[in-house]
């Protein structure tokens, strides 16, 4: 059956590989249109086609050229960078600041964000109660919706999440294919385990305080998001922790290190949903018999997922985010988008075309509306 | 038994496939459902507490809520009331509350919306200070730190 099933080589020809685009581009056009194109406000027309275009000629790229991560990084920075627009345009429009008032607390008018699932685990639990100034159903950035979201894509993607789904990933992501080379090349490794620590760290402090303390204190993200109003030396510096963890973690040191810094050895997130990874469908297997140990997937994955003893063992590890970088750097495609249960080495073809499907089909209809948003408001602005 | 659990994950992954196919379509029956669970509700630390009672002046309301001492496992010997003015309001508020229910003022606020200045007079010992006082959409809100009684 191995025999049968064992495939190499990605590429496809351009016949196959506009057959396999069609479905996502029915699939995306429905969704992104409901059916019924509205071209009444030429701008809105533009932007709903361009990224319509976008999300399709990358998808038809994927599979032509065999490539996955070179394009999925491009909707994903995409995402990240229109997501923080969109954010901040609302925060503008809603309250002409992109800060938050004491007053959006109490009226609890703060957009809800995936970050804060940790936090609110044990307070529902004993608490019976969301610890999160927002809006549970309705209105922009709601809890219930966010939590859907974020349960469906874990358990069917894992922390695949962070690489597919999360839309601020894209902004270390980004940085990080800055430079060609690293200039930092080794970080001890024992660091991936601080997502755990500080997974730990913000449930507890969460629970004593009832407050969303990753949010109030840490998050990088409030640099390009909201941060609350600087009006006291605490409010001073929580937005100094914020813009520096933001400069450190999410720039300097993917730049330097041409890693995703901020998902790998902060994210609390990011720890929960490598957990998922294990009872996810698709994973990332090692077809050992193809590999010849050059490790270049080890020295390109951008989260410390690999390790040469992982390729020794043929195992990845609980951190990876199925981003495709090891793949396409990998000359022998003995490392492969998998099923559990299928071996590895086999059906990888059909595999990696399944993973495609469900995954870029979650972050092409997530990101589509605040791309569509974000290049509606450039167009506007331009014109 | 290799066949058996190949096509468990291969079912697997097509159950993935299929919910994410029905997921955005549906993603606000989800919602409401999901808003719907028991523990999906914002804390009073947030939302200020329920209303215990309302006041109605000639152009504008109060409401009182209820006190909130809310902690993880048992209540905070520390927490709030907060009061929210409605409607149109003259440029000094004045008035005494009684958040208790027990018949006799616990502390009297005056608010000077032009200066942003908000004067808080005890006449309770459980009751501490100004927490917040701020503009709202609706009006005015001020939480007033207390004590356990």
């Amino acid at each position: 059956m191995d025999n049968i099933l064992k495939t190499t080589g990605m590429k496809k020809s351009l016949g196959k590989s506009l057959l396999y685009t069609l479905p996502m581009f029915l699939i995306t056009f429905m969704f992104l249109t409901g059916g019924k194109p509205n071209f009444s406000d030429t701008a809105s027309g533009i932007a709903l086609l361009t990224v319509f275009i976008l999300v399709n000629v990358l998808f038809f790229f994927m599979h032509f050229t065999g490539k996955t991560d070179k394009y999925r990084a491009v909707l994903f920075i995409v995402f990240a960078l229109s997501l923080s627009y969109a954010l901040i345009n609302n925060m503008l429009e809603v309250r002409k600041a992109m800060y938050f008032s004491q007053a959006d607390i109490l009226e609890c008018k703060i957009p809800f964000c995936h970050l804060v699932i940790p936090m609110m685990i044990l307070p529902a639990a004993f608490t019976k109660s969301i610890i999160f100034p927002g809006s549970i159903i309705g209105g922009f950035a709601n809890i219930s919706s966010m939590v859907v979201l974020w349960l469906v894509a874990t358990l069917v993607l894992g922390r695949g999440f962070c690489s597919w789904g999360c839309f601020y990933g894209g902004w270390d992501d980004g940085f990080s294919r800055i430079r060609k080379r690293p200039v930092i090349k080794k970080i001890n490794e024992l660091w991936k385990w601080m997502p755990y620590a500080v997974l730990i760290m913000v449930i507890l402090s969460a629970a004593l305080t009832l407050m969303p303390t990753y949010c109030s204190w840490i998050c990088p993200f409030k640099a390009v998001t909201e941060f609350e109003q600087v009006t006291s030396v605490e409010s001073a510096t929580k937005a100094g922790i914020f813009l520096s963890l933001f400069g450190g973690l999410v720039i300097v040191l993917p730049v330097m290190t041409k890693k995703r810094t901020q998902c790998s050895f902060l994210c609390p997130l990011g720890a929960i949903n490598s957990l998922s990874n294990k009872i996810t469908p698709f994973t990332v297997k090692i077809d050992k018999s193809a590999c010849n140990e050059c490790f270049k997937c080890v020295g390109v994955c951008p989260l410390y997922a690999l390790s040469k003893e992982d390729i020794r063992s043929g195992k990845v590890s609980i951190f990876c985010s199925k981003c495709g970088k090891c793949m396409d750097a990998c000359p022998q495609n003995a490392i492969h988008y998998g099923i559990k249960g299928v071996p590895s080495g086999t059906l990888k073809n059909f595999s990696r075309n399944l993973f495609l499907f469900v995954s870029y089909l979650f972050m092409a209809v997530f990101s589509a509306g605040s791309i569509i948003n974000t290049f509606h408001g450039l167009l506007k602005f331009i014109f | 038994m290799k066949k058996t659990k190949i096509i468990a994950g291969i079912f697997w992954a097509f159950l993935g496939l299929i919910v994410f196919i029905i997921l955005f379509p549906g993603l606000n029956n989800f919602s409401v459902s999901v808003s719907k669970l028991p523990f999906m509700k914002i804390n009073p630390r947030y939302t200020g507490g329920e209303k215990a009672y309302h006041l109605v002046a000639e152009k504008c309301t109060l409401d009182i809520r209820r006190p909130v001492f809310n902690g993880f496992l048992k209540e905070s010997n520390s927490g709030f009331v907060q009061i929210d003015w409605r409607g149109d309001l003259p440029a000094l508020i004045n008035d005494s509350i009684d958040y208790n229910g027990d018949g006799e003022k616990d502390f009297f606020i005056q608010i000077n919306r032009k200066n942003l200045k908000t004067d808080l007079k005890s006449f309770n010992p459980k009751v501490k200070d100004v927490v917040i006082s701020t503009p709202t959409s609706y009006g005015w809100a001020v939480r007033v730190g207390l004590l356990k009684e």
